[in-house]
């Protein structure tokens, strides 16, 4: 069925390097980004802030479980004039910009490292020593459309579109073995570049707020015009009505 | 720990499922999807299939796993995952990708040399 004959050193010498190649350099740099990332450091502050922030928060979703006046014990404690906790701790307003921080820049530039040089340098060296390579075929047809994604560095313009030059074979090792590192290296991986995405947006409620001055006053704001509505003022007679409505 | 709370509309009871537990349910349930299109990725590599029959042999597969998980599962399966609808069609595309990958590379290695 090939109506093109491939050597079958292309093979062993160029076809398989290139799938375990890829995998490997996930896998290394999997292992580099661990060695390279740095502990960020929390300060035992921004941790009390950011907790009070949740309780104030959990309050007043949750204040209508409570009797009045415990919803309003603990909302003096936040929001009193005087004594309140939002009233007394003073903040100093963070305003600073993530490109003077020197420790910022180190972690943008060691994630610049592991994730976009290996990439340039990698690539670049598949696209030397393989390059010209006719490598597989895959086995479905395709449109015109596809050729030049998957015949990079093969001009040929009378060739099949479902050959795979060994440029094109590369990348798409690179994005079909993603799943695979999740299979392999376990959830949130390093050599996955989405990933770490996700990860960032998903910790941002372990995150301190970015500037407590800001975030103390809108929550007292929020806290100041909530309404205290007490949702369990019938809870006995529902309990007695549903009780009543099963024995029967 | 937080709890997502879904209501019935025929039941007044709200359902409270945990959170942890949903998304661990989730995580083992990609980790099969995707071996599941590896392998199934590389049988149909083996096997030759091409064209129209490898797309048929994946949904076979999709359709096979879903019905091992029911089994799994049993008859309480809504303890453990919130609709059987999405446990068929989630990741559908995702793990499309890898078995195209497989098979490519099986096919390539068996048949095209």
């Amino acid at each position: 069925m090939t109506e093109l004959l491939l050597d079958p050193n292309i093979r062993v010498w160029v076809f398989l390097p290139i799938v375990i190649i890829t995998f490997l350099v996930g896998i290394v740099r999997h292992y580099i980004s661990i060695i390279l990332s740095s502990q960020k450091k929390i300060e035992l502050l921004q941790v009390q802030d950011s907790q009070v922030m949740i309780r104030a928060r959990l309050l007043r979703e949750n204040g209508k479980y409570l009797p009045r006046q415990s919803f309003a014990m603990r909302r003096y404690w936040f929001n009193n004039e005087d004594t309140g906790y939002f009233k007394v701790q003073k903040r100093a307003a963070a305003s600073q910009n993530p490109m003077t921080d020197p420790g910022m820049m180190t972690d943008m530039l060691k994630g610049n490292v592991t994730n976009v040089l290996p990439m340039i340098v990698i690539g670049g060296w598949i696209n030397w020593m393989f390059s010209g390579f006719l490598t597989t075929k895959v086995p479905f047809p395709l449109t015109l459309r596809f050729k030049p994604m998957l015949q990079r560095g093969v001009e040929l313009a009378y060739l099949d579109a479902s050959w795979v030059s060994s440029a094109s074979w590369y990348f798409l090792n690179v994005f079909g073995l993603r799943t695979i590192y999740t299979l392999v290296l376990g959830e949130n991986n390093a050599a996955d570049q989405s990933k770490v995405m996700q990860e960032q947006m998903s910790g941002a409620a372990m995150a301190m707020p970015p500037d407590p001055k800001a975030a103390f006053k809108a929550e007292w704001e929020a806290l100041e015009i909530t309404e205290h509505r007490w949702s369990l003022a019938n809870v006995e007679s529902d309990l007695l009505a549903t009780d009543s409505s099963n024995s029967l | 720990m937080s709890a997502i709370v879904k209501s019935k509309d025929n039941k007044p009871e709200p359902i409270a499922y945990s959170d942890a537990a949903l998304r661990n349910n989730a995580a083992v349930v990609e980790y099969c999807r995707t071996s599941m299109a590896a392998l199934s990725g590389s049988t149909a590599g083996v096997l030759g299939l091409t064209g129209l029959y490898g797309f048929a042999f994946y949904v076979f597969a999709v359709v096979i796993l879903w019905l091992m998980f029911m089994i799994k599962a049993g008859s309480n399966w809504n303890k453990y995952y919130k609709s059987r609808q999405s446990l068929l069609t989630s990741g559908f595309f995702g793990a499309l990708f890898t078995y195209v990958l497989f098979w490519t590379f099986i096919y390539g290695m068996v048949h095209v040399y």
